[in-house]
């Protein structure tokens, strides 16, 4: 084909390389750039590890404290990461060589961070390990390792409605205390509309906190749902549970509204069916994660003829073992017990942390905890914290850094 | 004493999971070190309540044929690793929107005042009777545009056979090196395409990691012919696919992967790299490595100033950084005709000038400068029913979280994809905010946390016309820091891009083997 370009010379080739060799020889040759803004900021915000020490312990209620946490500079942490309001800390412990980790909502305002501070609030599990073994453990002075603060249970203006009812129960309490505090301090902008249950009366957590917020701003309202029939009818308490009636009552009836929910899984299993009636759209309906997943042989979709134990064949950083656990226990839970630390943040199927390799065996993974990848799924992915072995298994797991 | 590993490959991007594919199947004893816990880098998904949505691909460029693989499905043939791809026949969409006062206005398609409307389809003839109806005049010069498309991908096959006879291939192939001579503009004007036709052709600059007017013609080519020839095609499951299947791979062919294995140090010996250091406490040895960390991060971070060589460091600090992307993320509670939208690929100009649009996204965010994607359009079923997934992207150039604190940072997020979001609301004519049902939005922090990269770049170093493909072909082994300590990704001579990458990847490997068969 005779030349489409007949204007330029082949020989002009030959310069470009030529020339590439002088502009390098004339640039700098001092250490490259380990360094700029975006990075800066990107570690700022997710450190790998934060280590803090408790400067506070607080008692709310019986089996409830909440601990301050400020940073420690002895162990290489100097300022604590800012957060959305929402978001949860992952504690890293040890306890009897077993390691473990649980997130806990920050319950202190984000603006606190900038100060040092971060709270969070522990609540008495029902045969928690981990919660007692903080409630009975952690003093002022105590050395605390968190991760960075994570998880989507946050409000996003481009989302949410301009008015959120928010659905608290318990301990659940703790996102919504931070998204009111940074309502009052300007650091989010939106109507936060409180529904709280609790018990009784001395069973609500920061009952003085929550009214002084109200006091302090116009855009945060709180009402306490009492579920105790013996409680008395106290003055701006509804008594009873969060009913879809109860939530029409307080939500604005001429615009929309998000729902936002955060509590026990019997909560979550009471109020979504009370949800349904309300015919929201599915963009205006969040929940904080469910939580670790417990007795999966009560699900209808679990098989049957599974063992009693069952063999894990584990390769961790190229170091391969076999432990043994119970199929009532998730593969997380069995490492753990094993004494082998696995990445784990969420324990709720959704921060993907955990993410490991299924080599051979089965699992079951309930519907609920199911957010895995489709090709992890196709590729043989599981997200350990909620799978419950059905036979032996063989996997491999990423080291917990 | 002996070494762990033949070699180690370092990140789990799409050129260091091709690296160690290749090298895994070729028999070495391989282990690829990735610092998260997943393979794939760029090439992802991420799950927000009913979505999964895909993090960065916006097509392969045609998966090619049986006959003629594109660089991503050799790589998948090479491995007999299966990735269901789906195909779509249109390329893309630029509109320029046009103010009420613009004499060249006039309502386009979407009954939106535009200066440009231009929908443009798959296959060379198509796209320049497209062309030429739209700007009467160009067609001639669209179709020489693709006849040196071909010569140079034949040249390519010619070069790849080995041996060649300079003389005969010179005389075959003179326009060839022509191309890669001279920029995209200035062939285009030698191949006398109208000014308003060069717009259109030249609107996929985005992509290329260099402003239009400094890269040459052949590079652009490379990218454009085979998306302009085939359309577009994507995996089935995101790109999360891709990267499982060749991870697979890796396993398969006996290679061993380690997540959550971050490398804080390169070990050395002699003056060469020996081994490395994995989270700050493992020792591992190998004989040869393969650096999928940006070329800048690696010799920042792994390696003590004095370790590495002046050269390498001068090619390190010589070479600016490629592009930034911004990209918003939506799962929209409506389908994709309900939202008024029916291209796969749209671009928003805020000029139909090439040049002008660079420069309106240097050291700066500006949200007049939206690509949107709409995964439904090739993927129908990507989302549930009643749904669709948009992906809004926005490029940039320089350090331009300079200033923004941490505290202030989800507000300013809010606010850019707020600003991305109303400019496609306006350009189409369409209403997106009241139908977002889940989002998420990717600052260059957020790429600089997942790739690890200079600004959160993902597209390497600007393929600028004195650093283009072809000078840095020729000078692959001169632009290695050390003879056993490869690099690859998007730094590399083909610059960004998954079929680059696994090109990079599968280069470095075969050099590597290469050496250890002849016993170097």
């Amino acid at each position: 084909m005779a030349s489409l370009l007949k204007k330029f010379k082949v020989r002009d080739f030959i310069s470009i390389v030529a020339n590439r060799q002088k502009r390098f020889a004339r640039a700098d040759d001092s250490a490259p750039s380990g360094t700029d803004a975006a990075r800066e900021l990107a570690r700022a915000l997710h450190p790998k590890k934060q280590y803090l020490k408790v400067a506070e312990v607080t008692e709310r209620a019986p089996d409830v404290k909440s601990f301050t946490l400020v940073p420690d500079p002895e162990r290489g942490t100097s300022s604590l990461a800012y957060f959305g309001a929402g978001k949860y800390l992952t504690v890293f412990a040890e306890i009897g060589g077993m390691p473990v980790t649980r997130a806990y909502s920050i319950s202190s305002a984000p603006k606190a961070s900038l100060d040092g501070r971060y709270e969070l609030t522990v609540k008495l599990v029902d045969g928690g390990l981990v919660s007692r073994y903080i409630l009975d453990n952690w003093q002022v002075g105590t050395p605390v390792e968190v991760s960075a603060p994570a998880g989507n249970f946050e409000y996003q203006p481009l989302r949410d409605a301009a008015t959120v009812i928010g659905l608290a129960g318990g301990s659940g309490i703790t996102p919504f205390l931070s998204m009111a505090q940074a309502i009052r301090d300007g650091d989010e902008d939106f109507e936060l509309i409180l529904l709280y249950g609790s018990r009784d009366k001395a069973n609500i957590l920061f009952a003085d906190e929550l009214a002084q917020i109200e006091k302090d701003c116009d855009k945060f309202k709180v009402v306490h749902v009492l579920s105790d029939p013996a409680a008395e009818a106290e003055e701006g308490c509804e008594k009873g549970f969060i009913t879809a009636e109860l939530i029409k009552k307080y939500a604005p009836a001429d615009k929309p509204y998000s729902v936002f929910l955060c509590g026990p899984q019997q909560m979550y299993e009471f109020v979504d069916k009370e949800l349904e009636k309300l015919d929201l759209e599915r963009k205006y309906i969040r929940h904080e994660m469910f939580g670790e997943f417990h007795n999966p042989a009560s699900q209808p979709d679990y098989p049957g003829g599974v063992p009693e134990t069952v063999k894990i064949t584990v390769t961790q950083a190229g170091v391969t073992r076999t432990i043994e656990g119970s199929p009532n226990d998730s593969v997380l839970q069995i490492l753990e017990k094993n004494g082998i630390a696995a990445p784990a943040r969420c324990r709720s199927g959704e921060c993907g942390f955990c993410h490991s390799l299924l080599i051979s065996g089965e699992i079951y993974s309930p519907p609920r905890m199911e957010y895995r990848r489709m090709a992890d799924k196709q590729y043989g992915f599981i997200h350990p914290c909620c799978s419950f072995p059905l036979t032996d298994l063989e996997i491999d797991v990423p080291e917990a850094k | 004493m002996k070494n762990n590993y033949d070699v180690i490959v370092i990140g789990a991007g799409n050129g260091g999971l091709a690296a160690a594919a290749y090298c895994a199947k070729a028999g070495l004893k391989t282990l690829l070190l990735e610092k998260h816990n997943l393979p794939g880098g760029s090439a992802s998904s991420f799950v927000r309540g009913r979505f999964e949505f895909e993090p960065s691909l916006h097509e392969l460029s045609g998966s090619g044929t049986p006959e003629d693989p594109s660089a991503s499905a050799k790589l998948f043939n090479d491995l007999g690793a299966k990735v269901d791809f789906c195909s779509h026949s249109e390329t893309y969409r630029l509109i320029v929107p046009a103010a009420e006062d613009d004499p060249e206005g006039f309502i386009g398609e979407n009954g939106v005042r535009v200066k440009v409307d231009a929908a443009m389809p798959s296959g060379f003839e198509k796209f320049s009777r497209k062309l030429d109806s739209l700007v009467p005049g160009s067609y001639e010069s669209s179709m020489k545009v693709f006849r040196l498309s071909s010569l140079m991908y034949e040249s390519f096959g010619e070069l790849g056979k080995g041996k060649i006879n300079p003389v005969k291939f010179l005389s075959k192939y003179g326009d060839v090196l022509k191309m890669a001579s001279h920029t995209l503009k200035e062939c285009l004007d030698e191949l006398g395409m109208p000014e308003k036709a060069q717009g259109i052709f030249t609107a996929y600059w985005c992509y290329m990691g260099a402003p239009p007017r400094r890269f040459d013609f052949l590079y652009y080519m490379a990218m454009m012919h085979g998306y302009i020839e085939r359309g577009v095609s994507m995996p089935r499951l995101r790109s999360h696919e891709m990267s499982c299947a060749v991870e697979k791979a890796i396993r398969d062919f006996g290679g061993e992967i380690r997540y959550n294995s971050e490398v804080t140090r390169v070990l050395m010996q002699n003056g060469k790299p020996c081994g490395v250091e994995v989270n700050g406490k493992t020792k591992l040895f190998a004989d040869y490595f393969i650096c999928n960390t940006h070329p800048n991060f690696a010799l920042a971070d792994f390696f003590s100033p004095e370790e590495v060589p002046a050269d390498a460091k001068r090619k390190a600090n010589g070479r600016p950084v490629a592009a930034t992307l911004i990209t918003v993320y939506l799962g929209m509670n409506r389908t994709k005709e309900q939202l008024g939208i029916h291209d796969y690929s749209l671009f928003i100009a805020p000029s139909d000038d090439s040049d002008e649009q660079f420069r309106s996204v240097q050291n700066k965010i500006n949200t007049d400068y939206v690509i949107i994607n709409c995964l439904n359009e090739v993927i129908p079923d990507c989302s549930p029913e009643g749904t669709s997934m948009l992906f809004l992207t926005g490029i940039t150039y320089g350090d331009v979280m300079k200033g923004v604190k941490p505290e202030d940072y989800k507000k300013y997020k809010t606010q850019v994809a707020d600003g991305m979001i109303t400019r496609c609301e306006k350009a189409l004519g369409i209403s997106i905010k009241p139908y977002i049902e889940e989002i998420e939005i990717a600052l260059p922090p957020t790429f600089s946390r997942y790739l690890n990269t200079p600004f959160g770049s993902p597209y390497g170093y600007q393929l600028d016309m004195w650093d283009s493909m072809l000078p840095r072909t020729i000078q692959f082994g001169k632009d290695q820091p050390f003879d056993n300590f490869l690099f690859c990704g998007a730094s590399q001579e083909r610059g960004d891009g998954y079929g680059s990458a696994y090109f990079s990847g599968e280069k470095a490997a075969g050099k590597i083997i290469k050496k250890i068969r002849e016993g170097k």
